[in-house]
């Protein structure tokens, strides 16, 4: 591989580029901070520059290692990452500081992640037993039957954070109100046990299935 | 009867993001420590309570603390070095197109190539030297003249309120949570490989389906669509992401 020290430039000068003060002129890349890289880069008025590349280049195993449990494939991962670094690239102009970076590029990362799972197809059912049949509110058809629905899923909300440990709370909720395949749950969260995801879905149902029903006997009786 | 589809669909409701949830942001801050105290102590009750937010702060905890784990550091490494190579060509060949010159392939050659310590420094030094050139031309920023205010966008923060999940039959129309600042809001229908059925634009935070999309929205089949607030100047503010529906069998 060509090393650095055979690179021959046209010229050279010794102004520094912009967006680097001269007090900083002889600092290298990885002594700046991400908030100075994004600020050399964005004075800079290059679409691409070795400050973007230098702050990505810190947080490309955060990103790929994401992208690696979700897809579950070093090829897809590798294609993934790219697109969150290229979106993340487009984006960076409308970087406030308002969060880490580290948060802004978890926000794409996700972002990029879940439309990546939701474009592969729907996930298949994990179950096929009806768990909430139980819980009133038919599927709506209209905003005013949608805003009584919001109310059975108050109820059910309340139920899950009763019944659930963290574990089981964390794949149902990515599960369920993501559609992460299990596969990709048991990758993200590092699930040693034998069925991963599985296991703790199947928990979660049963507990829950005994809540609602605790509820609804409770009801009934309330009514009666 | 199928009781599958409408138990997703209320599964689906049930752990999206509600009003009271935090965004990726606040969750960063309470995280860090830099929240305000006052909405520190409300972010706490509501997480208490909350596993939408549970999960958030979990999976953004974990996102900031990534290691690789056994099995995962060959991967790592053979995709990072992919970025890395393809990054270094996205940058010589954006150097080449605007400015049409040999220098900026140099610059984008030696970009951070030798991961080792002492190649580079080196290497940054080259950087510094080669891009330089590239600036020559560039004006430095220009004191007095503000630049105009940078446009946060937020990506999920954009409710929306209907359709979602299943329905009886295809929706007459879109509706979803007005944003600050919005002048404009961009709506895409789409199908589930993001093909996209009809698009359009409105002031409103409503808007109708036309027949001839609603006409294609047939039983079982899952519809995307998701909303963009923009500004005066077209620029995105926020975005609903992607949200899904389906019209269910008919009985």
């Amino acid at each position: 591989m060509q090393g650095p020290e055979n690179a021959q430039p046209d010229s050279c000068s010794a102004v520094p580029p912009s967006g680097v003060s001269p007090a900083e002129g002889g600092r290298g890349l990885d002594s700046l901070s991400d908030a100075e890289l994004i600020a050399s880069h964005l004075a800079s008025g290059e679409n691409a520059s070795a400050w973007v590349q230098e702050l990505f280049r810190r947080h490309y195993a955060k990103v790929v290692l994401w992208c690696l449990r979700m897809a579950g494939e070093r090829e897809e991962a590798r294609d993934l990452a790219q697109s969150v670094f290229a979106k993340a690239h487009r984006h960076l102009a409308s970087f406030r500081g308002e969060s880490s970076i580290s948060t802004w590029l978890y926000t794409i990362t996700r972002s990029e992640c879940m439309n990546y799972l939701r474009g592969r197809g729907p996930r298949p059912s994990a179950m096929d037993d009806g768990l909430l049949e139980e819980v009133p509110g038919d599927p709506a058809a209209s905003p005013d039957e949608a805003l009584e629905r919001a109310q059975s899923v108050r109820l059910a909300r309340a139920l899950l954070e009763r019944e659930l440990t963290e574990t089981e709370k964390l794949v149902f909720t990515l599960h369920y109100g993501d559609d992460v395949p299990l596969d990709s749950i048991t990758r993200l969260l590092g699930l040693a046990n034998r069925s991963g995801a599985k296991a703790f879905i199947v928990s979660a149902r049963r507990k829950l299935a005994r809540a609602i029903a605790r509820w609804t006997a409770t009801q009934e009786r309330l009514n009666s | 009867m199928d009781t599958k589809p409408r138990e997703d669909s209320l599964l689906r409701q049930l752990l999206s993001p509600g009003p009271a949830c935090a965004s990726a942001q606040m969750l960063g801050a309470l995280r860090n420590g830099t929240l305000e105290k006052e909405e520190a102590l409300v972010l706490e009750r509501h997480l208490a309570e909350c596993s939408r937010c549970q999960t958030e702060l979990k999976l953004l905890s974990d996102f900031e603390n990534a290691a690789p784990r056994k099995g995962e550091e060959a991967s790592l490494s053979w995709i990072t070095s992919q970025l890395e190579r393809r990054f270094s060509d996205d940058l010589a060949a954006a150097g080449e197109k605007a400015h049409g010159g040999a220098v900026r392939r140099w610059a984008g050659e030696f970009l951070l190539r030798p991961l080792q310590m002492g190649g580079l420094a080196a290497a940054a030094a080259m950087v510094l030297a080669g891009v330089v050139i590239a600036f020559r031309e560039t004006r430095p920023p220009e004191l007095g003249s503000p630049a105009p205010a940078p446009v946060v966008f937020r990506s999920g923060e954009l409710s929306v309120f209907f359709p979602a999940g299943d329905l009886r039959e295809p929706p007459g129309e879109l509706r979803w949570q007005p944003s600050a600042s919005a002048s404009l809001y961009s709506i895409r229908v789409m199908e589930v490989d993001r093909t996209e059925l009809w698009s359009a634009e409105t002031r409103q935070t409503a808007i109708a389906l036309p027949a001839q999309v609603r006409a294609r929205i047939v039983p079982r089949k899952p519809i995307l669509w998701e909303v963009v607030a923009r500004d005066s100047a077209g620029r995105a503010l926020a975005s609903s992401g992607t949200h899904q529906f389906q019209v269910r069998n008919q009985p």
